[in-house]
């Protein structure tokens, strides 16, 4: 988790420092996690899904200059590798919240009434479907089934799956994750504020 | 005492044949299945379902409060995969008792282990138990939703540890494969799958033996095999809990299809939406290679098999066999035409076997038990079992496992215990996005892959969602026809434009805005979808809405010539009235609408105003004493 975000500051940092065009303003340290998957998974072309899988996993997104020095790398054109990003659901060029909401709109949660959830996701954050709040903590997409069904309505922040969610169980879920994400942080920002 | 050591070095043949006579025991006694001398063990089911209500932590609680009981180090708390009953998770059971616990929490470990462990009585208050209609209280395996299953692709699940290899071999496991290396000649093991008359699980049904021999049969020294885990079907989840629960089944199967077909290299293609499955796969492949059974030379036999695992990126389109391939080698997941078939030219255009995940684990006991065994079971042209994912409006929400031609009233009212709230029966949705509707009024016909078609669906991979009379079957239509056009590949325009317009002619249905003739157009334009699309996706797109206009014709009417929706469900067609009587005031309705339809003092009835509701139901939603009414 503290890599992703450490990952991601390091690469704002440079595309805001050296102003150039975005093809250059790619952070070295991504640069070396790419570099270090390809050499430990020897192989030709078929390793861009996977290799997208692991820098999104690091970064919680991927910027285009990423997706060109993957594409490079690899030998193809970057139109290519964008090809294939935009084409999958799960890829996104747009950056993600630190927790990632994804409510379920399979055919159980949908019976069982999964546009509550939607709803009082909503309410409580004021998230809408592909948002992300200003504090980059939430950020919301509907899925098509968890596989999740015997929860449903069901909910997935991160790699965990919230089932059987009522109104008033979103919102204290959501609450609560904003309280947990405020407190290791108070000695910096809390305080002074 | 059944202990299990982790196998760090190899398993030989003779390694394996003690481990499956020392623990065979212990392991028949966790299915059920009569056994002597098992030790007590506590199975916890640790399934997906389970996990998310903190099952995990009613495991640890259970070894906390056995280590601080008499019962120190002589009970051991099995995670098992999933017990199937979903809904009435967390699962704990006693074996060899073969007492069922649900919704185990803490404070029931604890309970468990002082009331029935040490003091010896059932805790009759968390025990799973089902009132028959003679009165008899069942319990155990006698329960229903268990007595009428027949395990063959789910015999593990359950009951063995996924991350314990020597289980998997302790229940048979990887003695098929021994068969195969030693014993059997390929062209004996397609003719066993091809007399057994297993079909592909995926959904189309091809018989599975004659698969395997076109890609035997075909030309070049590179083949695959591949298992196709992109379970995209929204309501299904047998895939899902097949990996997380019994692994090795499917690196079996995929292992004894390389040895048939000259294939010395399988992928297994999972969902990203399943990391708790790829992590057990994973392991599994981990296992299986440093026990030998994976990797170059298994078992002394001279033949080498590996297997790796690739993660599906989100496209549903990729469960189509051959968007699939085309992921796996990094790229768009647009499908071919067929021919050339995958078992010509599939991966890297080398012949490739590509089956399902429940397909892959039938393969063992097949060959195991024999194929009459197999073919004993089900109907004249679907042999063998199916599994289920049971979800929407039903009481026991799980994964069941049943032969071929049972009813679909024995599924819902006996497995699924019936429509829970008091409502009724009214559908059931089998095959996902490409399926259809089955009507309650054709509850009794045999379940198969014949049967379904013959009603308009498809048996599909298996999800099957209960409706009851809540449910808007032109809503529903709707719901899987946005889905389809959200997961169209846009390769050709019958899918990609033909679901536009469908979607667009429901929508209108759905607000009221349709004409009488929209029906025709709908049915025509679905027709002409099913002839000239170019793959599984797009051919059967039109299904929900061609089943539903078929069985459902007055619903339809309903809205378009009365500007009705029968199960209130189409928010558009609704008026929303506050009744007198159970308004408190409360205001709440006021506050929640967002067009300020709602007037009214405090304590008073409130009142809609017919022109400025914008039919959004927010407070029907908020009301607390349901006196708003929709109509």
């Amino acid at each position: 988790m503290s890599t992703r975000n450490e990952l991601a500051r390091a690469n704002a940092a440079v595309e805001t420092r050296t102003g150039e065009p975005p093809e250059d303003a790619v952070a070295p340290a991504t640069l070396a996690l790419i570099d270090t998957y390809l050499r430990d998974h020897p192989g030709g072309t078929e390793r861009l899904i996977p290799v997208l899988h692991r820098v999104q996993e690091e970064l919680g997104y991927l910027p285009f200059p990423v997706i060109k020095a993957i594409a490079e790398r690899l030998g193809i054109s970057p139109i290519q590798a964008y090809g294939v990003v935009s084409f999958y659901h799960f890829f996104t060029t747009t950056p993600r919240g630190r927790y990632q909401l994804k409510v379920c709109m399979g055919t159980a949660c949908f019976v069982r009434n999964a546009n509550s959830v939607l709803e009082a996701v909503r309410d409580t954050i004021g998230l809408e479907v592909g948002g992300v709040t200003e504090d980059r903590l939430f950020s919301l997409e509907q899925v098509r089934c968890l596989g999740a069904c015997g929860l449903a309505p069901a909910m997935m922040v991160n790699s965990e799956v919230h089932g059987h969610l009522t109104r008033n169980g979103v919102r204290k879920l959501l609450l609560g994750l904003r309280a947990k994400a405020r407190k290791p942080h108070t000695g910096g920002e809390g305080d002074n504020g | 005492m059944g202990e299990i050591a982790p196998a760090s070095a190899p398993l030989d043949r003779k390694t394996l044949a003690e481990l499956r006579l020392r623990l065979a025991d212990t392991l028949r006694a966790r299915a059920g299945e009569p056994a002597t001398g098992a030790p007590r063990e506590l199975l916890v089911c640790a399934g997906g379902a389970c996990i998310s209500c903190h099952s995990v932590a009613v495991a640890d609680e259970l070894e906390r409060a056995l280590a601080a009981s008499s019962l120190a180090g002589r009970v051991r708390v099995v995670r098992v995969g999933c017990m199937g009953l979903c809904e009435a998770g967390p699962l704990v059971v006693v074996s060899p008792d073969g007492v069922y616990y649900q919704k185990v929490d803490r404070e029931g470990a604890r309970r468990i282990v002082a009331e029935h462990l040490i003091a010896g009585r059932v805790v009759s208050d968390l025990e799973l138990a089902w009132d028959a209609p003679d009165g008899r209280r069942l319990t155990g395996h006698e329960v229903p939703f268990f007595a009428q299953q027949v395990k063959i692709a789910l015999r593990n699940c359950g009951v063995i540890d996924p991350a314990a290899i020597e289980e998997y071999a302790a229940r048979d496991g990887y003695l098929a494969l021994e068969r195969v290396l030693f014993e059997l000649s390929p062209d004996e093991v397609i003719d066993a799958l091809k007399s057994s008359g297993l079909r592909g699980r995926g959904g189309a049904g091809f018989p599975s033996g004659m698969k395997w021999q076109f890609v035997r049969e075909a030309p070049g020294d590179e083949k695959f095999v591949v298992c196709n885990g992109d379970e995209g079907d929204p309501g299904a989840f047998m895939d899902r809990s097949l990996l997380e629960g019994d692994p090795h089944s499917i690196i079996e199967g995929m292992a004894i299809a390389g040895r048939v077909t000259g294939a010395s290299r399988g992928f297994v293609y999972v969902r990203a939406e399943y990391p708790l499955a790829i992590e057990r796969l994973d392991n599994a492949l981990t296992a299986a290679r440093r026990a030998g059974l994976l990797g170059e030379d298994i078992l002394g036999s001279g033949f080498g098999f590996d297997i790796e695992i690739r993660i599906g990126a989100g496209a549903f389109v990729c469960g189509e066999e051959t968007a699939l391939l085309r992921s796996i080698e990094g790229k768009r997941g647009t499908p071919q035409p067929r021919p050339p078939f995958p078992a010509q030219h599939g991966l890297w255009d080398k012949p490739t076997l590509i089956n399902n995940v429940e397909t892959w684990a039938s393969v063992a006991p097949i060959l195991l038990r024999g194929p009459q065994w197999f073919a004993a079971i089900g109907t004249r042209r679907s042999k063998g079992t199916k599994v289920f994912a049971l979800a929407g409006a039903i009481r026991n929400t799980g994964l069941v496992e049943v032969p071929m031609g049972i009813s679909l009233r024995t599924i819902v009212e006996e497995i699924g215990g019936g429509i829970p709230s008091g409502r009724s029966f009214k559908a059931a949705q089998s095959g996902g996005p490409s399926g259809g509707c089955i009507p309650a009024a054709a509850a009794d016909v045999a379940i198969d892959y014949e049967s379904l078609q013959e009603l308009g669906s498809i048996m599909g991979s298996g999800g099957l969602i209960i409706l009851d009379d809540r449910t808007c079957m032109v809503e529903l239509a709707r719901f899987f026809l946005e889905f389809l056009v959200e997961e169209s590949c846009g390769k050709c325009p019958p899918c990609r434009i033909g679901t536009r317009v469908m979607l667009n002619l429901l929508e209108r249905i759905t607000k009221g805005e349709a004409v009488p003739a929209d029906l025709d157009t709908l049915e025509a334009l679905g027709r002409h979808i099913q002839r000239t699309s170019l793959c599984g996706l797009g051919q059967t797109a039109p299904n929900a809405v061609l089943s539903t206009l078929r069985h459902f014709r007055a619903e339809y009417d309903a809205h378009v010539l009365e500007g009705r929706c029968p199960a209130g469900q189409c928010k558009a067609l609704l008026t929303y009235t506050i009744l007198a009587e159970p308004c408190s005031g409360c205001a709440l309705c006021a506050k929640a609408c967002p067009s300020g339809a709602i007037t009214g003092e405090i304590k008073h009835l409130h009142v809609i105003d017919q022109e400025l509701c914008i039919h959004c139901g927010a407070c029907l939603s908020v009301c607390p004493t349901d006196a708003v009414e929709a109509v």
